[in-house]
């Protein structure tokens, strides 16, 4: 099928290259002023301390002033923050943010596995995270809505993926938003399979072998450099090089140990070859408590906690099921099943066990361990829920906070710059309108950099329209281009409670696009559809409803991101 | 309660703390010193300290009774792969630089199992896909135990794996159409992995004594080769066939090295004295053969005549079911050669023990050696035999009359079924899979093969 109308919009694009960092420069929203007066909000300066009716002064990205009686200057935004609680933005200690998944693809056929390429072999020390961070990507504005100001991002990979940077969860490039580059190297305990090194224990041999070589290849380099008559010239090789400055400790390594056999590995092998170790992901990591706490080893524990049944309930629903299942069911059978002393036993131990996981930080911050925390595998979404449940178990508020905001900061050595609120740093901070561990809080602005993002209150559901009301019917759309604007129908419908979505574009009458990875939510609808542009191009709509109307954005490749918005104009109908 | 109040205890118990305990009254089989009746033993801090009649128990001792039972040594297996995460870096034919100490899994419930038949020492070894797998790990059955640097055998020589014949010729010349796909080019695999470790290690001396000035590069595989030719590690060897283990002598004495133990080694009777006197030793089944072509020409009566060729042999599991029953598998030696209780004990305590270097420490009841037992209700080669206690370092880690249901050390939270049988038994009731079970079964034929394949490829 021909796309005429997405060949025009990308043409349109190429066209207007060289004049699009002018138009976004006036687009931006700085341009309504960088200068922010917070009136009258808590201030947690930092873990423990709250100063009340405060004034913060956010000026040309930095807080410019905390004070209970100052006056907005007359170029500032006014935001009003009666019984609102100003934080220091948090920060993520090590993730994959901003950084998509890669396709999975086939494993290759080599013809001697045991010998493959560096990076088909997962060793790729040399890549930077900055090469794939996108801070248009999905987990970045997220993230940012959680709370989140600084993500350290790892690239993702295998056993040796790269070299994490600590970025600003800004909407710029990453380039611009760096705000410490090159914080350290990750570790993990993964690898191709069918590939050498296929398992950990390959994995661990490699790993050594790496790592005594850089450090010769160093010591050699500089060898060389000092006098090179008679010496080798070294081998270039962008692997040790860039495992170097591990060997000499001034480049930690994230070492990703997640269950307990890992936390061991990390610490024996940092005690064989002397790297500066930073344990990441940790979720079980108290057994070897006194050996983190002796060593000085710096933490970062995993927020993805296992969930927690309500137990009342899981009784009740085997029984439901069993009885549903036979409806003649004995209750000799039932008795059976309530009363089986292995399975009592085995749930005495599988609480006992989840109690462990959950208590992990509070016994951590009994035993005055610094600990950051990290984020590979929790969804944003449920980060202040699973901090919620850490507290329910015996963390501090305070050290909670701590972790997401002044250990981080020293651990990634920002604390000069970031993670408490005083007068100097980054303004770099979150504002909620009741504080932040309560369970009814909400974040209602991140400001990043200096730069504010402000998020509506969920609408609660009561005079929710019905969804067919809210997403179905025929929509029009707008889209503006600089300098050209495109215009289309776009028909919403469900069918056995799956949406579908086509899209027809004015310039070419007959043909439709049908949407992919179509997602729902309670007000907003995202999906894509693949424009054949010679090669495909995908193009990314983000939509916001409210009543009879929509507004969002529709992002073309790499080409940029353009407003959309529309009216309901009828039921369904095709064209 | 009792139960919690064991488990609690396990897992406290650390080996640091060696443990005093006197065994009343019992029918010692001390295997090298003969068999004393109504004999006590005398365990501090771990390690056995007098064996006599009526010795008088000190107060910080714990004591155990018994009375009409047989206490024997330690069972030792030199052949296993319990406790383990990785079994095959099936990548290469030679992986001299993994080591499965790397994967040890002290939370292995099979450590536990193992202990209920008596064993209180395995061999925990690399498998047999490459022709030089990994290097080995001598473990403690200490069970309870959270960090698996208290499994390994402080004192242990290092050991490492390798293998010949249908294993990595079907890996590597099969699945990857590299060297070696006959067993000839498994020996030259041998060959050329010793003559590069011989370079290599020339090269390092080279330049330590200053005839070099740039380091040369470092290869973990070649170092670790360079040691076993310098006599630091000792190989095991998974073999079957006569040619093919003269083969591996006649390699062995090129290059100069002289500590191995054959494992399996069916064909060993046919070699015997041949490998005596190399000074090799033996490590086999008792009648386990004909799972390949290459396994049947064999015989029961395997570990009887290498015995009485003079060849130090033990019997193995290479099973997480066998190793709770070694001491019937060495029974049966009994029933096919005519070997003494002695012997035949030998087999599974003092032999293994030779095997792996740790002679010394285990593998007899004597003064000075670790206090590693095992307590049987029966003869322990009587078909009626039953283990009733197990001691490591001193330390009860079983006893049959203190033995609970659910012994998993580590219960993930997000496990739902109480044990392996529910988890397989949900499984098969399965009712919405049953019609699509035919279209799977190709499927999951090819992932049950890769299972085996990477954690059990290894017999």
């Amino acid at each position: 099928m021909v796309k005429f109308y997405f060949r025009a919009l990308v043409g349109i694009i190429f066209l207007l290259t060289p004049e699009r960092s002018f138009l976004q420069n006036s687009d931006a929203p700085k341009s309504l002023g960088n200068t922010y007066f917070i009136k009258n909000c808590f201030v947690v300066q930092k873990p423990g301390i709250v100063l009340s009716g405060q004034n913060v002064l956010i000026k040309d990205g930095f807080i410019s002033d905390i004070c209970p009686s100052s006056k907005p200057p007359f170029d500032a935004q006014i935001i009003q923050a009666d019984s609102m609680y100003v934080y220091a933005g948090f920060i993520d200690g090590f993730s994959n943010i901003g950084i998509s998944k890669p396709e999975s693809k086939d494993r290759p056929k080599l013809p001697d596995p045991g010998n493959p390429p560096n990076d088909l072999a997962g060793i790729t020390p040399q890549n930077s995270s900055l090469d794939s961070y996108k801070s248009s990507d999905k987990s970045v504005s997220d993230m940012r809505s959680a709370g989140f100001v600084i993500s350290n991002v790892a690239p993702r990979g295998l056993m040796l993926p790269g070299q994490c940077n600590l970025i600003l969860l800004g909407d710029e490039s990453a380039d611009k938003l760096l705000l410490k580059a090159k914080t350290g190297q990750t570790f993990q305990l993964e690898s191709n399979r069918g590939i050498y090194p296929a398992t950990i224990i390959g994995v661990m041999a490699k790993f050594r072998e790496i790592y005594k070589n850089a450090s010769i290849a160093g010591n050699h380099e500089a060898k060389y450099i000092a006098n090179p008559s008679g010496l080798m010239r070294p081998d270039f090789s962008r692997e040790l090089m860039a495992m170097y400055p591990v060997t000499t400790q001034k480049m930690p390594l994230f070492f990703v140990t997640q269950k307990t056999k890992d936390v061991h590995k990390a610490l024996s092998l940092k005690e064989e070859l002397g790297f500066d170790l930073i344990l990441t992901e940790v979720k079980q990591g108290w057994h070897y408590i006194d050996k983190i706490k002796k060593t000085n080893t710096r933490v970062l524990l995993s927020l993805d906690l296992p969930e927690i049944e309500k137990k009342k309930a899981k009784s009740e629903t085997a029984k439901d099921s069993l009885s549903t299942k036979k409806d003649s069911v004995s209750t000799k059978e039932l008795e059976k099943v309530e009363k089986n002393p292995e399975k009592e036993a085995f749930d005495v131990k599988k609480e006992q066990s989840t109690k462990e996981y959950l208590s992990q930080a509070a016994l951590f911050e009994k035993q005055g361990i610094l600990f950051g925390f990290s984020f590979l595998n929790v969804k944003p979404s449920d980060i202040k829920n699973n901090i919620r449940t850490l507290i329910e178990n015996g963390l501090s508020e305070d050290a909670a906070l701590a972790a997401l905001t002044t250990n981080p900061a020293q651990i990634l050595g920002i604390n000069n710059v970031s993670g408490t609120v005083e007068k100097g740093k980054i303004a770099n901070l979150i504002i909620t309108d009741k504080p932040y561990f309560n369970e009814k809080s909400a974040v209602k602005y991140t400001f990043v950099d200096g730069r504010k993002y402000e998020y509506q209150e969920k609408k609660k559901q009561e005079n929710k329209p019905t969804e067919a009301g809210k997403f179905i019917g025929t929509w029009t759309y707008t889209v503006e281009v600089p300098g050209s604007v495109q215009k289309g129908k776009m028909v919403i419908t469900k069918s056995a409670g799956e949406y579908m979505i086509k899209v027809f574009d004015n310039s070419s009458p007959g043909e439709e696009d049908v949407a992919n990875n179509i997602s729902v939510n309670e007000n907003s609808v995202t999906f894509n559809i693949i424009a054949d542009m010679g090669q495909p191009v995908k193009v990314d709509f983000d939509l916001k409803f409210a009543e009879k109307a929509y507004s969002g954005s529709v992002s073309v490749g790499e080409f940029g991101t353009f407003p959309i918005k529309g009216e309901y104009e009828s039921e369904p109908k095709l064209f | 309660m009792n139960r919690i109040i064991f488990i609690l205890i396990l897992c406290t118990s650390t080996l640091a703390i060696g443990q005093n305990v006197l065994i009343k009254n019992g029918t010692v089989l001390t295997v090298t010193k003969g068999t004393l009746a109504e004999t006590d033993v005398l365990i501090t801090n771990g390690k056995i300290a007098q064996i006599a009649k009526n010795i008088k128990k000190e107060a910080n001792y714990n004591e155990i009774d018994a009375t009409g039972l047989y206490v024997m040594p330690g069972i030792i297996d030199a052949h296993s792969h319990i406790a383990l995460d990785v079994v095959n870096e099936a990548t290469s034919p030679v992986t001299a630089e993994v080591n499965v100490g790397d994967a040890l899994n002290p939370l292995d419930v099979s450590i536990y199992r193992a202990l209920a038949g008596g064993v209180t020492i395995s061999h925990a070894m690399h498998g047999s896909a490459n022709a030089i797998g990994g290097q080995c790990e001598t473990i403690k059955h200490r069970f309870g135990e959270i960090n698996p640097d208290n499994l390994r055998m402080q004192g242990a020589p290092r050991t490492i794996k390798f293998a010949l014949g249908e294993n990595p010729i079907r890996t590597h010349g099969e699945g990857s159409k590299i060297v070696p796909n006959t067993r000839m080019g498994v020996e030259q695999i041998f060959r050329n992995a010793f003559s590069e470790a011989k370079i290599y290690a020339k090269e390092w001396d080279d330049y330590k004594n200053g005839l070099r000035k740039s380091s040369p590069e470092y290869n973990l595989r070649h170092e670790t080769i360079s040691d076993i030719l310098k006599g630091n590690i000792l190989i095991h060897c998974h073999s079957y066939r006569a040619d093919e283990i003269l083969m591996l002598m006649r390699v062995l004495k090129d290059f100069g090295v002289s500590k191995v133990c054959f494992q399996h080694v069916n064909e060993g009777f046919k070699v015997a004295p041949e490998l005596a006197a190399f000074g090799a030793s033996a490590s086999v089944f008792s009648d386990w053969w004909a799972y390949k072509f290459e396994v049947y020409y064999s015989t029961a009566y395997n570990a009887a005549i290498l015995t009485r060729n003079g060849v130090v042999t033990s019997i193995n599991s290479d099973s997480d079911e066998l190793i709770r029953h070694l001491y019937h598998e060495a029974a049966k030696t009994q029933r096919y050669g005519d070997l003494s209780d002695d012997e035949a004990l030998a087999l599974i305590t003092i032999n293994p023990a030779k095997q792996l270097g740790i002679e010394k420490m285990a593998g007899s009841i004597e003064v000075g050696k670790d206090g590693d037992i095992a307590i049987f209700k029966g003869h322990p080669l009587s078909v009626y035999a039953i283990p009733q206690m197990t001691l490591v370092d001193g330390a009860i880690k079983f006893d049959i009359n203190k033995d609970p249901d659910d012994m998993r050390l580590d219960i993930n939270p997000s496990e739902k079924f109480s044990s392996f049988y529910e988890t397989d038994k949900s499984q098969e009731n399965n009712g919405c899979l049953q019609d699509v079970s035919e279209m799977l079964m190709q499927e999951s034929y090819a992932k049950y093969l890769r299972f085996r394949y990477s954690k059990n490829h290894s017999h």
